[in-house]
């Protein structure tokens, strides 16, 4: 048992219909793209839609980095060290929705609303 | 209990030495890593635009442009408002070439030269299509609309450079000129590398050596371009 482990360790193995699941993977991202397509044509442009996108670009990533870039048959440990760093991004996303806002607030839409005078004796009076 | 006893040797076995703990060689395990540092380079280039696409978002002067307005072009089909459906073709082309990428690597695990030389050649041909209609839609793009934007002075502008554009802010052609162009560049390299691959294979280089592991490495790089342009087309074009 344990010299059959050791012979498998230095090759990972693949699955044996190997052909099958790439062509499967294959019709699952024309599918995904085609549901892109459709969703820009017939929703409207909100928030609720750039969610729809964002999700399914990330579900076709994880198809192509699965079985394309063949993660899913390695061991764990090197997913783990690919991805949890990658997870970390959305961190920074966070942060520069933040800034991005306060950019938006307080650069377009005072310039526009108040007038420039109002501005600075507001920020004199405190 | 058995089983967790197996998983400890099995685990101290592999981080004693002599062997991959990951059980990959060191050449895909560096690939890895260089693919994992581009990942944060492409993700700083696409967190940027967000940051700037939304800093627009309450910008009355100079709006953000809606991708329909500006990316509305088919080879062919001059006049004609067809949002998206060239950069989806694109999207397929580069798609296919990913497939035909990861056949190569399975035939290669077969040992089978002839075939893995023919699906190294229709990456190489995906790769290169590709190339051509990123270029005929930057020509487009930089070329601009009949209308152009009409400026203070009186006079038109057309089209787009890095200072000035007819769509809407600088930084929208900036950003645009940057994420896709880097992405290009990534692609043509992957082109060069594939035909440097193909060459081999048909040289029988890995023929010779016993395994074709390079064309896994170079398929994995193959990959994440297709992995990037997801992410291009759902920011860049579809949001």
């Amino acid at each position: 048992m344990s010299s059959h482990t050791v012979e498998h360790l230095e090759h990972t193995e693949s699955p044996t219909d190997m052909k099958s699941q790439i062509w499967k993977t294959f019709w699952i991202l024309l599918a995904f793209t085609l549901v892109d397509i459709a969703l820009y044509f017939v929703l409207d442009p909100t928030m609720f839609r750039n969610w729809v996108f964002i999700i399914l670009g990330v579900v076709k990533a994880f198809f192509i980095v699965s079985i394309f870039m063949h993660m899913k048959f390695e061991r764990k440990f090197l997913a783990w060290m690919i991805i949890l760093p990658m997870v970390l991004v959305i961190f920074l996303i966070t942060l520069m929705v933040v800034e991005a806002k306060y950019v938006d607030d307080h650069v377009n839409k005072d310039s526009v609303a108040k007038p420039a005078t109002e501005e600075s004796h507001d920020t004199h009076a405190h | 209990m058995a089983n967790s006893a197996t998983l400890t040797t099995d685990t101290r076995s592999q981080w004693g030495g002599g062997k991959s703990p990951f059980s990959i060689s060191y050449g895909k395990l560096m690939m890895w890593i260089f693919l994992l540092s581009d990942a944060f380079t492409f993700s700083s280039l696409l967190v940027s635009y967000g940051f700037v696409r939304y800093s627009f978002s309450g910008n009355l002067e100079t709006p953000w442009p809606s991708p329909d307005q500006v990316f509305n072009h088919f080879p062919f089909l001059h006049g004609m408002h067809l949002p998206l459906m060239f950069v989806s073709l694109m999207t397929f082309i580069l798609i296919f070439s990913s497939v035909t990428m990861v056949l190569a690597v399975e035939a290669g695990h077969r040992m089978a030269k002839k075939e893995v030389a023919k699906y190294m050649f229709l990456t190489i041909i995906g790769g290169a299509a590709f190339l051509g209609c990123q270029a005929w839609e930057w020509s487009q793009f930089i070329t601009g609309s009949e209308a152009g934007k009409l400026l203070a002075d009186g006079s038109i502008f057309h089209g787009a450079n890095l200072s000035m554009n007819e769509y809407g802010p600088v930084a929208f052609a900036d950003l645009f000129f940057i994420v896709t162009g880097f992405h290009g560049m990534h692609v043509f390299s992957g082109v060069v590398l594939n035909i440097i691959i193909f060459i081999q294979v048909l040289n029988g280089t890995f023929e010779k050596r016993g395994h074709y592991e390079m064309v896994e490495k170079v398929g994995l790089y193959w990959h994440f371009v297709d992995l990037v342009w997801v992410f291009v087309f759902t920011f860049y074009y579809l949001i």
